[in-house]
């Protein structure tokens, strides 16, 4: 360094700078998983004595039907909601990012409001608008004529499903119409411009340039949904408690319920530590898709 | 010769597609209504008396509005605190989370120190810890430390927060060396470099990053709900959850308490849109 007189503080300040996140990081992350691993090889109910018992914990839940079916209801409500979301993102995204579209900023914030709302409040509206005798979703479409019996939305195992679809691609169409209108904005616009010269249609050149150059944000998208999908806990806590018949169980309720309701802490930690390695593996792989895009 | 096609291309786009940009529109608009429709049905139903919750045909809106809910909730169930609890717990997690953020991110952006590469890819390593795999175990260190429902054991956690610092990381990027070494030679210390030129300089980071925090944070649910117990320290949230009754739960109050939960934030968000959304996305995607 040019000033000598500083290299003591240009030494220490960065380390004293950073020491706040490392300390907090390792009381409230590194310590807490790490004690997850060594819960997990217990019988802990929260109060009494620890006993290892090894991996029964595992053994356990590898047989536990309730913890299989969460895994495969994530996986229904994710294709139940993620294609849609993202096809109907890419499309208003499109329209925003038009020239010739008037009130972008108005529609922009119209679709974007679910979500910073409390999704906590916007499940009880949900479960009064879902009603499946009085509700008004049901009313509209009985008066309409588009169904003669009520749809028990909440109260049968595939509707279920569906309505916790409904409400995710509800709270995040927005965000994720706001990524892909971030990755439309750096396409050039003469590209299309260009295509229309060589007699192009719009829907072709959606088709032949806007998506392919959309790619990684639609994948980057698509993981962020996954780890959104199996950390799912307000939306179904709240709508369904998880059922009907375990339908809309997700892997953090499950843990929840196991953890807090019935207090086996041991049994919990070994569905912390696999949800913990389910994580990281998709964080691994959204990071290799960043990876080769730089 | 360029110039002349470009001019072409956007006349005929522009005579050709009336019908397409209206359909367009009206999609737009048709999409709007869907989202904004079941805050309109949480306004109408918090103003209406329970009776009139669930009945066919629906009641759009209330002939007498029954504000008397609202009363309710601040006299008979604590609302008052219950929000200011909120107010509280968000404002002071907020404000220490970007003083750390910002130190921090500062740090790896214009600092060279031994050790920087490992200790930053230990932070971005850190972003793969989900909260939720952590709970049991913070839950039974919390019984130790006597933070069961105090709202200080919400707050702790998110303090250490790998995004804010990667957030503040490149917004820090982006200050010009010059400027601090001026400041050093001219005698300033470290920390006033930070507090003098840092602070003022990323104003804008700041605020997003603030928005974003502030907004997490007041809708924070799963956390709160396994710590706080009594109603005088839960947030709202919470609190709006424990009004459910299995025998007879009271819907118009929970859309009240859902309105007084939603209404600070919105104009919040209102106010600094484009800080949120600027945020939001520069954090998904960088992060």
């Amino acid at each position: 360094m040019k000033t000598p007189k500083w290299n003591k503080q240009l030494l220490f300040a960065p380390y004293l700078y950073i020491s706040p996140y490392f300390i907090l990081f390792f009381f409230f992350s590194l310590y807490p998983i790490l004690y997850s691993f060594y819960i997990s090889l217990t019988d802990w109910n929260g109060s009494g004595e620890k006993h290892i018992i090894g991996f029964d914990n595992y053994v356990q839940l590898f047989g536990d039907k309730t913890f299989w079916l969460s895994l495969w209801n994530s996986s229904l409500i994710f294709l139940m909601y993620v294609p849609l979301m993202l096809f109907l993102g890419l499309i208003f995204a499109s329209i925003l990012n038009s020239n010739w579209m008037v009130g972008k900023g108005f529609f922009r914030m119209a679709l974007f409001v679910p979500n910073f709302v409390s999704v906590v409040a916007v499940s009880f509206v949900f479960i009064l608008l879902l009603n499946t005798q009085d509700g008004l979703v049901n009313s509209i479409l009985r008066s309409i004529g588009l169904i003669d019996n009520p749809i028990p939305w909440l109260e049968s195992p595939w509707w279920a499903r569906i309505s916790v679809a409904i409400m995710v691609l509800y709270r995040w169409l927005g965000y994720n119409m706001l990524l892909l209108l971030t990755g439309l904005q750096n396409i050039s616009k003469d590209l299309y411009e260009a295509a229309y010269v060589d007699g192009a249609t719009k829907i072709k050149s959606f088709f032949y340039i806007t998506i392919p150059l959309v790619k990684k944000m639609l994948l980057f998208c698509t993981v962020l949904s996954t780890i959104g999908t199996f950390s799912l806990f307000t939306e179904p806590f709240i709508l369904t408690q998880g059922g009907p018949l375990n339908s809309t169980m997700t892997p953090v309720l499950m843990l929840y319920t196991e953890s807090f309701q019935n207090f086996n802490f041991g049994y919990a930690s070994s569905i912390a530590v696999c949800f913990f390695i389910l994580m990281m593996v998709i964080s691994l792989l959204q990071m290799r898709i960043f990876d080769d895009k730089e | 010769m360029e110039k002349t096609i470009k001019i072409q291309a956007r006349d005929t786009s522009n005579s050709k597609s009336i019908w397409s940009s209206s359909l367009a529109f009206i999609l737009m608009a048709l999409a709007s209504i869907l989202t904004m429709f079941p805050l309109f049905w949480l306004f109408s139903s918090s103003l209406k008396d329970i009776s009139e919750i669930f009945v066919n045909p629906p009641i759009w809106v209330p002939s007498t509005l029954h504000w008397e809910n609202f009363r309710e909730l601040f006299v008979e169930r604590k609302f008052g605190i219950i929000t200011w609890n909120s107010f509280l717990l968000s404002t002071t997690s907020t404000l220490v989370a970007l003083i750390f953020c910002g130190l921090a991110g500062f740090a790896f952006a214009k600092y060279r120190f031994k050790g920087k590469k490992f200790l930053f890819v230990l932070v971005l390593a850190s972003l793969m810890i989900p909260h939720e795999a952590t709970m049991v175990p913070l839950f039974a260190m919390y019984k130790n430390l006597n933070l069961i429902d105090n709202i200080w054991g919400v707050i702790l956690p998110d303090l250490a927060n790998a995004f804010g610092i990667f957030f503040m990381r490149q917004y820090c990027m982006s200050l010009p060396d010059e400027m601090m070494e001026a400041a050093r030679i001219d005698g300033c210390t470290e920390f006033k470099l930070f507090r003098r030129i840092v602070l003022p300089n990323l104003r804008s980071g700041f605020a997003g990053l603030g928005i974003i925090l502030f907004v997490k944070q007041w809708n924070n649910f799963l956390w709160p709900s396994v710590i706080l117990r009594s109603q005088e320290n839960m947030t709202l949230s919470v609190a709006l959850k424990a009004l459910e009754d299995s025998n007879n739960t009271p819907y118009h109050l929970i859309m009240a308490g859902s309105v007084i939960s939603v209404v600070p934030l919105l104009i919040i968000v209102l106010i600094f849109q484009k800080q949120l959304i600027a945020g939001m996305i520069e954090g998904a995607v960088k992060g």
